[in-house]
């Protein structure tokens, strides 16, 4: 008997220590630098000395209130542009990704298919490299006179100077169809407006130079998502295709039917690591752009630490970052929703409804 | 495409041929994409041995003319070996940390009964969910206030562990038989030693799949290295090489440098993705979350 | 960078700490504060001092460090240079971790934040002849009265014309432009299908020479208000908008240049508006290329220009101040700042070097000539975010509403000011 207490009192104290080192240093550098920047975001710090000095303002909700109030001038509006900017981010990057990844995977999965792993290679290789590497070779590929546009220039076409470039897709695409002439704004859009953007501003859609990030996103995570869709599909049972084979359902039918439903898990995780891993973007922007231009390649992630450490406006930095926290954890749950499993639900109120009827039944026998 | 299938002989000829030109199409869709992703590094590789001024003037061309290796005279003459060596270094370690320390808390959740363990697991999830980028100004400020901002371990210490890792770990000894163990515990072994000498030889494939993701993801880190320091002495290869872009006054863009830099900044994960591909394949799907 | 003994003992003290918290056992994390480096009374011992500099080069570098070894040799002291890659965000990492360098470059338009912030050591009343400065430069170092720091040296913008295509235009040097109708005349004149008659850099430090040129600018410094809306400023935004708009003038990334010296350089524009760090850039990258230099043409208000400087800030949190201040009035002296300016071409900030500065450097004329009657740059505390917006909309000067530009800025700056 006291055997067994002293090897589970061990056992306790053993499993404490082997989680201890791992607990302190989460605590240090996660957990209490969250709560310190919360206080920060409801002062005035500016930077010099400690956030926790007695001289320090506490300003209550007002950096909150400078982001998305009601009257908060260039703060509120550099902030909601960059919520714009990376929302049409966002909207692009996270169905590409997932799209290309899901098309890669169906064609490397195809039987009798020689060299699979050679391209399984060449296009997981992106993911793994440096994204200060990679943003460097893009800067060099859509440089003004640079590899895309020699390329583009080879089949007549005049390409834009990429990074320069702060015109909006929405915008160009517009004028091209002859809704509006982007030089001239109609102005129904450009006279109102929400939270310091007019509507045309917020209908701008990404700008030439962040669909260049868009791009290279893209290109870099695809392969990450792509192994996930092979590692799915390896698991999918050949025969249940075949089967649906001989039922008569088409290439077309036995995907939807079939392979889609399988895949379900899987895409709720790649857009889950998609959606999360995008509302965060600032490697590329660092080093290519710096929010340039004409702001259009700021991200919020950006703007707080340029607001943090070039301006000395920490407060409202901070502030910036649980906003976007939030946003992050909304559109996770959101977007968990929306694939929640309805069939599981299904069988689960069945198993319910029939483990009722059965105690019901045993309970009348 | 309602191609009922039908045992007669003689239609088994047009289903070959089906097969065969989807199969021809997929290898063309697979060139095409193997082009788009390789492309770019071989422009890399050659532009590194170009003068600026046929980088400029000649961007598609694939072969340098004249070939030099003046980019990379350039980049041995600023810091770049001081920055690999300190992304050697603080790589070296915080991998080393990660494996050991993930492992240690993966074990104690997956296999230790102890007072607390499915709190500390909630609680490890829970971190996992918080965004690194959320964390830039928090780091800074917690490491300014320990006073160690600025300093070696201020690279360090905060990528010594990770959620993620933990999770992986954790999954992973699930996985192993408890009845190994038990052996060893009938012994007398100590918890600790039947973790080391009977689970950790065990845990192979994790532990180089964990090597690998805390390798790539250290060698790779930038915000946490631009917040964590100031000194010129302790820029790692990201952070260093980042400043190559912005060109100052007087010295305008230097492709060369700027391929030659990222070149030799990709070798090292290259390597370490060759050599351990299977595992990185294997892993990749378990654990990275990257932008 | 902390000296590696200082940096050890902080690396002891985080481990120390660090396992001190593990095996208290998580218990909350006591963090106190800290108790700061004590500040060594200066005076006593030998000083390190660690002078942090945002280098145009290793000229720069060079000269600045021969002048930091003399003295530290002369005064017993040590110094030690960095040579910043972001000097901004250096220094405010700097100021927040209470460990900044103790001597460090200050740009005009940074001082206001660092001043109020309460980052700088105000030192320039203590030095021996701080009257010799340019008085404009000390102004621009001045906030609520207090002036802070010494000049380190200064330069202008002026007009490099490219001599080839100036001759190939059959241009003859009485033709170079004096007024806004010539130098509007000339730019087309020079204009080709390859090149464009002038490149302007982006942003408020370029377009604002044509604001003062026209009596304006985008604030009255001394008065700390922002005066962007005063219709002077709009003319003469709508006259750079003529010029952009007609072809003759372009704004350097639209011929993919990272400023005007790379599209001057790269012969993409025959003119461009620089100051003087074009000299080095031109020598460095693009020695084929022959140019002259000329003053900026007068507007309808008579001559202006720009005027770039910085000083030698002193940190409010340097135990070092006194050999601090040593350190400057050695790095400015007359003598030095003629070495400095053979070495990477910026003009001596003290009045008593001017003669033989002109003496020397004949083709510097029109930039020194700047230093009369040029405006320092917005200077006012706490505007990093608003001049930042003004530039990006500049961006757009060709096809944007010049009202709308300044009324935003008015409005920003405004609402910051206040």
């Amino acid at each position: 008997m006291r055997g067994a207490q002293s090897i589970r009192q061990g056992q306790a104290r053993a499993g404490w220590l082997f989680v201890l080192p791992t607990l302190v240093l989460l605590g240090l550098f996660l957990a209490v630098p969250v709560l310190m920047a919360l206080w920060v975001s409801f002062t005035d710090w500016n930077g010099r000395g400690s956030p926790f000095a007695s001289g320090i303002g506490f300003v209550g909700p007002d950096n909150y209130r400078e982001l998305v109030g009601k009257d908060g001038g260039l703060t509120r509006s550099d902030f909601m542009t960059s919520l714009r900017n990376n929302f049409y981010y966002v909207l692009l990057v996270v169905p590409l990704q997932t799209a290309f990844a899901l098309f890669l995977a169906l064609v490397l999965n195809q039987r009798m298919l020689k060299a699979v792993g050679f391209f399984r290679t060449a296009f997981y290789f992106p993911s793994v490299v440096s994204s200060v590497a990679i943003s460097l070779v893009f800067l060099f590929l859509f440089s003004g006179g640079g590899v895309v546009n020699s390329m583009l220039d080879a089949i007549g076409v005049d390409g834009p100077t990429w990074f320069n470039d702060s015109r909006g897709l929405l915008h160009l695409a517009g004028d091209g169809l002859g809704l509006w002439n982007a030089s001239e704004p109609p102005s129904a859009l450009a006279d109102g407006g929400m939270l310091g953007l007019t509507w045309w501003q917020w209908l701008a859609g990404p700008s030439v130079a962040l669909s260049v990030i868009i791009m290279l996103v893209v290109w870099t995570t695809t392969g990450t998502f792509m192994l996930m869709f092979m590692a799915a599909l390896q698991d999918l049972p050949l025969d249940v295709e075949e089967a649906a084979r001989i039922d008569g359902a088409g290439r077309w039918g036995v995907f939807r039917n079939v392979t889609l439903p399988h895949l379900r898990p899987t895409m709720l995780l790649v857009t889950t690591l998609g959606l999360i891993g995008t509302w965060q973007v600032f490697d590329q922007v660092y080093v290519m752009t710096q929010g340039g231009p004409g702001k259009t390649t700021l991200t919020p992630a950006f703007l707080s630490y340029s607001y943090a450490l070039e301006n000395q406006k920490w407060g409202v930095a901070a502030a910036m970052a649980f906003i976007l926290f939030l946003i992050i954890f909304a559109m996770a749950s959101l977007q968990r929703w929306i694939f929640r499993d309805k069939d599981a639900l299904e069988l689960k109120r069945q198993e319910r409804r029939t483990t009722k009827a059965r105690a019901a039944a045993g309970s009348a026998a | 495409m309602s191609t009922a299938h039908t045992r007669t002989p003689d239609t088994k000829p047009m289903v070959r041929d089906r097969t065969a030109l989807w199969l021809f199409l997929g290898y063309v869709v697979l060139v095409a994409f193997a082009f788009i992703y390789l492309y770019p590094f071989l422009v890399q590789l050659t532009t590194s041995f170009k003068t600026n001024t046929d980088a400029v003037s000649n961007p598609l061309s694939l072969v340098p003319d004249p070939f030099t290796t003046s980019a990379f005279g350039e980049l041995a003459r600023r810091d770049f070996p001081l920055w690999f060596t300190n992304s050697v270094v603080v790589t070296l370690l915080v991998t080393a940390g990660r494996v050991f320390l993930c492992s240690l808390a993966g074990y104690a959740l997956a296999r230790i009964k102890f007072r607390g363990r499915s709190a500390i697991f909630t609680a490890i999830l829970a971190v996992m969910a918080v965004p690194g980028v959320v964390l830039l100004i928090p780091k800074f400020l917690m490491l300014n206030y320990l006073g160690i901002y600025n300093t070696y371990p201020a690279l360090v210490l905060p990528l010594l562990v990770d959620a993620a890792g933990v999770f992986i770990m954790k999954q992973f000894f699930e996985s192993i038989p408890e009845s190994v163990e038990e052996a060893a515990r009938i012994d007398g072994a100590s918890t600790f030693r039947i973790f080391w000498s009977v689970v950790l030889p065990m845990s192979r494939p994790a532990l180089i799949t964990l090597t690998i993701l805390s390798f790539q993801g250290s060698w790779n880190e930038l915000p946490h290295f631009i917040v964590a320091s100031q000194d010129s002495d302790l820029f790692t290869l990201t952070k260093g090489v980042a400043t190559l872009t912005s060109g100052q006054l007087g010295s305008g863009s230097q492709y060369p440098i700027t391929m030659a830099a990222a070149l030799l900044m990709t070798i090292p994960v290259a390597i370490v993705f060759f050599v351990f591909q299977k595992y990185l394949v294997r892993g990749g799907t378990s654990g990275a979350v990257k932008g | 960078m902390l000296s590696s003994s200082r940096r050890r003992q902080a690396s002891l003290a985080a481990l120390a700490l660090t396992s001190s918290l593990a095996l208290a056992a998580c218990g909350g994390g006591g963090f106190e504060e800290e108790g700061g480096s004590d500040p060594a009374s200066s005076g006593d011992g030998p000083a390190e001092l660690q002078v942090l500099i945002g280098s145009s080069g290793d000229a720069e570098t060079q000269a600045v460090e021969e002048a930091a070894q003399a003295w530290a040799e002369e005064s017993g002291n040590e110094v030690e240079v960095i040579v910043a890659n972001d000097i901004a965000q250096q220094l405010s990492q700097g100021f927040a971790g209470g460990n900044p360098p103790d001597l460090f470059y200050v740009d005009a338009g940074v001082f206001g934040d660092y001043a109020e912030a309460g980052n700088l050591y105000p030192y320039l009343d203590q030095m021996a002849d701080a009257d010799d400065f340019y008085p404009n430069l000390v102004d621009s170092f001045t906030l609520d009265d207090q002036a802070y720091c010494a000049p380190k040296d200064f330069s202008t913008l002026a007009l490099q014309i490219n001599t080839e295509a100036w001759k190939k235009a059959g241009l003859t040097d009485a033709d170079v432009p004096t007024t806004w109708d010539e130098l509007e005349t000339v730019a087309q004149q020079l204009t080709t299908p390859d090149q464009a008659g002038l490149v302007l850099g982006l942003g408020r430090d370029r377009v604002g020479a044509f604001l003062v040129q026209n009596g304006g600018f985008w604030v009255d410094g001394e008065a700390g208000e922002a005066t962007a809306t005063e219709p002077t400023n709009a003319e003469a935004l709508e006259y750079v908008q003529g010029l952009l708009d007609s072809g003759s003038a372009v704004l350097a990334p639209d011929v993919d240049a990272g400023w005007g010296g790379e599209a001057f350089g790269t012969q993409k524009a025959a003119m461009t508006i620089e100051g003087n760090w074009i000299r080095g850039a031109m020598e460095n990258d693009y020695p084929d290329v022959d140019y002259t230099v000329a003053e900026l043409p007068e507007g309808p208000a008579g001559k202006g220009t720009l005027l770039f400087t910085q000083c030698w800030g002193i940190a409010a949190d340097s135990p070092n101040q006194e050999a601090a201040v040593s350190l400057v009035e050695a790095m400015t002296t007359a003598e030095q700042q003629l070495t400095n300016a053979e070495a990477f071409g910026v003009m001596p900030s003290r009045e008593s070097a001017q003669a033989d500065y002109v003496e020397q450097f004949p083709q510097d004329a029109p930039f020194i000539a700047g230093g009369d009657y040029g405006q320092g740059p917005v200077n006012l505390p706490g505007l990093g975010p608003v001049v930042a917006d003004l530039d990006s909309q500049l961006e757009q000067l060709k096809t944007a509403d010049v009202n709308d530009i300044l009324e935003s800025f008015q409005q920003n700056a405004e609402a910051e000011l206040k």
